[in-house]
């Protein structure tokens, strides 16, 4: 069986490696280099605090694949379990605590704190600036770059061809797919869209109307201080994310807001907007100063959920959409598509 | 330590790194950046750039305009968050 990969973000890597675990010829076809999406540009925090049962799956799964795979490959993914703390003022704090009951439910071990307790996590946030937080002391941060080198590195242990800078199309004959077309053509039996933010055009050019929303986020870096923000903070009334990567940048952005087509430019008001939110946050980094910003954009399903799965052209599979919970979830979905794939079904995906 | 020849001060990254880099196929600018840390330091390139394209271009045998230039980002100098947070939101 040969599958090719378009997209050599986290799902394509994941679904490759898996897939060429189960002994697969897989290739995975990057139009830029690895890196280069949103799988590169995010802040690299991984949570279960989700608001759906499928995602959280995902998520509690691939937290412990994390581990699993970086011990397998032998590349270190720079993760750190500091926790992930959501966040909110008093107008969210219901929305909150509901989805804090939710999560438990579904075996997420997620606290709510008051600000005083959060104040024990991370000294200098400043507890007039919320009014309530849940806590997930699991949580982690990685360094997405090395989540995707270590991933590709494990792909070509295992035989997997990485073309980088390589566009590809799928090529569909008589309902079913052919292959992809780089520079040349590569036949395959399935070809897999993993292309994030470019995922409808890919899934067009196969015939298949897909209609995920894009959307565009900004985000900067500071200038490096020592170990100092442990947990990753997201403020859910604000939008405003902050936390320090392992090279020490204090990093930070503001959830993003749909676009109608792809462009990277940065704005002078993102950086304002951010300033002003997480200097009140955190009053301390007041003197810290923006290295560099830059913007990602990635792709949401219709109905706020990735899509995963076959679709009507035969061959032709969905894994995209996944919004900005690709670092969270997309190693277990990767596992459990490349099982679909293989045995024809995926428990994790019994209902997709 | 004598024969050091550190390429990208803010980083702390030497030649012989960045030959190692190349080496294990980091061998495009864009990657070659992002797995030695090079120019994303507080100068942004300004004092590095071109010893990394002097040392790619020599490594792999491609012309410095082949290689192009990593993507340029705002802001052009570091700029404190009280500076940011003082400016009026559109």
């Amino acid at each position: 069986m040969r599958v090719a990969i378009i997209g050599g973000g986290i799902v394509g890597l994941s679904t490759a490696y898996f897939l060429a675990k189960n002994g697969i010829d897989v290739s995975v076809f990057e139009r830029k280099y690895l890196v280069y999406g949103a799988s590169g540009r995010n802040p690299g925090g991984v949570t279960a605090q989700m608001e759906n049962e499928f995602m959280i799956k995902l998520a509690l799964e691939s937290m412990r694949l994390y581990d699993e795979i970086q011990s397998e490959i032998g590349f270190n993914f720079l993760l750190r379990r500091d926790g992930y703390l959501k966040i909110a003022d008093e107008k969210d704090a219901e929305k909150l605590e509901n989805e804090v009951k939710f999560q438990r439910r579904h075996g997420v071990d997620v606290e709510i704190l008051q600000p005083e307790e959060v104040k024990e996590i991370f000294p200098d946030i400043n507890t007039e600036s919320f009014s309530i937080a849940s806590y997930f002391a699991d949580g982690c941060i990685v360094f997405p770059w090395a989540v995707i080198w270590g991933l590709a590195k494990g792909c070509r242990d295992l035989g997997v061809k990485i073309y980088d800078y390589t566009p590809a199309k799928v090529v569909v004959e008589k309902g079913e797919v052919v292959g992809v077309k780089a520079k040349e053509l590569h036949r395959a039996d399935f070809v897999v869209n993993a292309a994030g933010a470019w995922s409808n055009e890919i899934s067009r050019e196969a015939g298949v109307e897909l209609g995920n929303k894009i959307v565009k986020e900004e985000i900067c870096v500071t200038e490096s201080l020592k170990p100092y923000i442990n947990p990753y903070i997201l403020d859910i009334s604000s939008g405003i994310y902050v936390t320090q990567t392992v090279r020490g940048e204090v990093i930070g952005g503001i959830v993003g807001s749909e676009v109608n087509a792809i462009d990277f430019k940065g704005s002078l008001n993102f950086l304002i907007r951010y300033a002003k939110r997480v200097t009140q946050l955190i009053p301390k980094l007041k003197g810290l100063s923006v290295l560099r910003q830059w913007t990602g954009v990635y792709d949401v399903g219709k109905n706020g959920l990735p899509v995963i799965g076959f679709t009507k052209v035969k061959g032709f599979i969905q894994a995209n959409g996944f919004g900005r919970n690709g670092m969270s979830t997309g190693l277990a979905a990767g596992k459990a598509l490349a099982e679909m794939i293989t045995k024809g079904k995926s428990k994790l995906l019994a209902h997709v | 330590m004598k024969n050091r020849k550190v390429v990208c001060r803010c980083e702390d990254v030497t030649e012989e790194e960045i030959i190692k880099a190349i080496e294990e196929g980091y061998d495009d600018l864009e990657s070659l950046k992002r797995y030695t840390g090079v120019t994303t330091g507080p100068c942004q390139g300004k004092g590095c750039l071109m010893h990394v394209l002097r040392i790619l271009s020599q490594k792999t045998g491609k012309s410095v305009d082949e290689i192009g230039v990593t993507t340029q980002r705002q802001p052009v100098n570091p700029v404190p968050l009280y500076i940011l947070s003082e400016g009026e939101e559109e």
